[in-house]
């Protein structure tokens, strides 16, 4: 499994299938969205999984809320320690991290 | 050590910390409102548990603790002490919360053998705030960029892996 993180519109899905060449149907789009959560051991079974940046503003006021953006948070360090792969993306730039 | 919530910077600036060596002090700057700051308070700690650190809850005044000699100090966080600093009084007054910090951490660097801060990243999301919301993040930024102008190292944290801003990866 390869973990593709950045922010909005950093063309993570063009990278993971133009540059890596994951095929679709093998790859997470919108990690971040996702209600509830997918497990680690679901997600290690995708080629790739993509997941936007959202732990990098201010703290938010609703507990929800907070607690929803420390578990993305929280599974995405699971996804990069378990991945082959990392790279964030940043102005469809990617620059690998593991 | 920078980064966003949850990215991991906790445990690596912990580790970082152990490396140095030295007798370790835990400087907490968070204070315990309400059962969700408690939680937090808890989870860190036991994330902390057997790496051997002393724990000193300093809120404020950085300059008024006491620290052994050839210490290594891991100060978590800055966002927290920011805005322990900013939101202090009754009015929002930047330039004195930014010298208190400046001051506080100064003394701090003067008395540690090695000096790690974790610090916050809340700067990315687009968003407008409030003004006093906008003063907080205007000190917070401040004080890491003249951080980073005399630290060693500065590293982000993302997904749990080191970004390597300043200084050697170590």
């Amino acid at each position: 499994m390869i973990l593709i993180i950045g922010g909005r519109g950093a063309g993570k899905r063009e990278f993971a299938q133009k540059t890596l060449g994951c095929a679709p149907e093998k790859t997470l789009p919108n990690l971040q969205v996702r209600e509830p959560l997918p497990s680690l051991e679901e997600l290690l079974g995708y080629e790739a999984v993509i997941c936007d940046e959202v732990g990098c503003g201010v703290v938010p006021l609703e507990r929800k809320a907070r607690e929803r953006r420390e578990a993305i948070g929280r599974l995405c360090c699971q996804l990069a320690r378990e991945a082959q792969a990392v790279y964030r993306l940043q102005c469809g730039l990617a620059m690998r991290l593991k | 050590m920078l980064g966003g919530s949850a990215c991991g910077k906790s445990g690596w600036a912990e580790d970082l910390a152990c490396r140095l060596g030295g007798p370790l002090i835990y400087l907490a700057t968070m204070e315990p409102w309400g059962q969700e700051g408690a939680e937090r308070i808890a989870r860190h700690r036991r994330a902390r548990a057997g790496k051997g650190f002393t724990t000193l809850e300093q809120p404020r005044n950085l300059e008024s603790c006491s620290i052994p000699p050839h210490a290594t100090v891991l100060l978590e966080d800055l966002g927290n002490l920011a805005a322990n600093e900013v939101f202090a009084g009754e009015a929002i007054d930047k330039a004195a919360a930014l010298s208190a910090l400046d001051r506080g951490l100064r003394v701090l660097e003067e008395k540690a053998e090695h000096l790690v801060v974790v610090g916050n990243d809340l700067f990315r999301d687009g968003e407008d705030y409030p003004p006093e919301t906008m003063a907080y993040l205007d000190v917070l930024a401040q004080v890491q960029a003249d951080l980073s102008k005399r630290y060693d190292l500065v590293a982000e944290l993302v997904c749990g892996i080191p970004v390597f801003w300043k200084g050697e990866p170590i």
